[in-house]
């Protein structure tokens, strides 16, 4: 190993490139192995939690759209996977070999999307808070083979991203039970989203991360930058967020407690109930939400069978 | 079944040189170039190769993912029935 933790950390702040396994120290090689796990986790189960929600897609161009998504999706998680594979984490071993509730996916993929409103706002929320974690990446990581794959993944999300907002814009336009069913669907998947991005910057003291140069933006900051796309886009279709931009701090403000509890069962934030810890968030997305074991077999039931034909 | 590595390269046009743009895993190269076709297809490319890495001959890197020959390591996996 030619760094120490230290060395590695110095270089990379000023702009050293990581090209292969070998370079990396343990502390380094552990957190991209988990920040790669989790892309590669994240992209994997928006697959199934998109494809039960295309069936209620209200066309073929509409089918073949969100279907063109799905296959998006798949190539990025294997993309991850394989940049992990490189680094002599077993791709067959995450993929067939967890748990369900091993998996690192954000809490928002554990749930249903009930219909076509889910599915476009997922889109345009979920999609979104992957472009700017990724494109932070992107932009700032220290790993090469990681900067070269995501040029593909950017462009893609950006896709993924306009097919939300157009069909939002749309449903948002048509007015009346349209507009209602793309409100409730706003209504869970925004606190959603914004609970993704994770621990406050005040409780985060110390990201290896960030030292490690794998990305650029705080948990804070990346939630902000996506709030700055997203308030804004739904104040323009006439849609209540909850949330505004303060002029005195010159930052978006939630206005809810935040964090709060969820109730996966009625879709429904119990803003009433107050702020919780994220002690007891942490708690609600490792028991994870009532689509994991669903989305996870979906992804591998076929795989002993057509093995064994094979074999 | 057994799964080997595949890199792809691609250039967008004629004057372009071709470009490393990802990988994929397969049992077989006609296997190989039909997932590499679906899945890198965010452009229309003019040209698009796979090489099997276990036959990419490394000149002057002993470490990374294209140094298994140097290495002895070999870009391959087994892919286990369950």
């Amino acid at each position: 190993m030619p760094f120490t933790e230290e060395e590695i950390k110095a270089r990379v702040q000023k702009g050293y490139i990581v090209e292969s396994p070998e370079e990396m120290t343990d502390g380094y090689r552990k957190a991209l192995a988990i920040q790669l796990t989790v892309q590669a986790d994240t992209e994997l189960m928006s697959a199934p939690s998109y494809w039960m929600a295309a069936r209620h897609a209200p066309s073929a161009n509409t089918q073949v759209s969100a279907h063109a998504i799905i296959q998006d999706e798949l190539a990025h998680a294997n993309i991850a996977y394989r940049l992990l594979e490189d680094m002599g984490i077993s791709k067959q071993k995450l993929v067939y070999e967890r748990e369900p509730h091993e998996f690192k996916h954000p809490y928002g993929f554990d749930q249903p999307l009930d219909n076509w409103a889910d599915l476009v706002v997922a889109n345009g929320f979920f999609d979104r808070a992957g472009i700017c974690l990724l494109s932070d990446v992107h932009r700032n990581t220290s790993y090469g083979p990681l900067k070269r794959a995501l040029v593909k993944v950017d462009m893609e999300e950006t896709f993924h991203l306009r097919h939300g907002e157009v069909w939002m814009r749309r449903l948002s336009r048509a007015g009346g039970a349209a507009k209602e069913i793309l409100q409730r669907s706003v209504d869970w998947m925004f606190p959603m989203t914004v609970e993704w991005f994770g621990l406050p910057d005040d409780r985060k003291r110390h990201s290896g991360q960030l030292e490690y140069k794998l990305k650029g933006l705080t948990n804070d900051q990346l939630r902000q930058l996506w709030m700055s796309s997203t308030v804004p886009l739904c104040e323009r279709l006439g849609l209540d967020v909850p949330a505004h931009f303060d002029e005195a701090s010159q930052s978006y403000v939630l206005d809810y407690p935040f964090p709060c509890q969820y109730d996966a069962s009625e879709k429904r934030w119990l803003f009433e109930e107050g702020r919780i810890t994220w002690r007891q968030v942490f708690e609600r997305w490792k028991g994870r939400g009532p689509m994991n074991e669903i989305y996870v077999e979906s992804i591998r039931r076929s795989r002993g069978q057509v093995s064994s034909w094979l074999n | 079944m057994e799964e080997a590595v595949y890199d792809v390269f691609a250039r967008k046009q004629r004057s372009e040189p071709l470009r490393h743009i990802g990988y994929v895993d397969a049992t077989d190269d006609a296997l190989a170039r039909v997932y590499a076709w679906k899945t890198y297809d965010e452009e229309n490319w003019f040209e698009m190769c796979v090489v099997r890495r276990s036959h990419i001959i490394p000149v002057n890197r002993i470490d990374g993912p294209y140094a298994a020959r140097a290495t002895g390591r070999l870009g391959r996996h087994a892919v286990e029935g369950r």
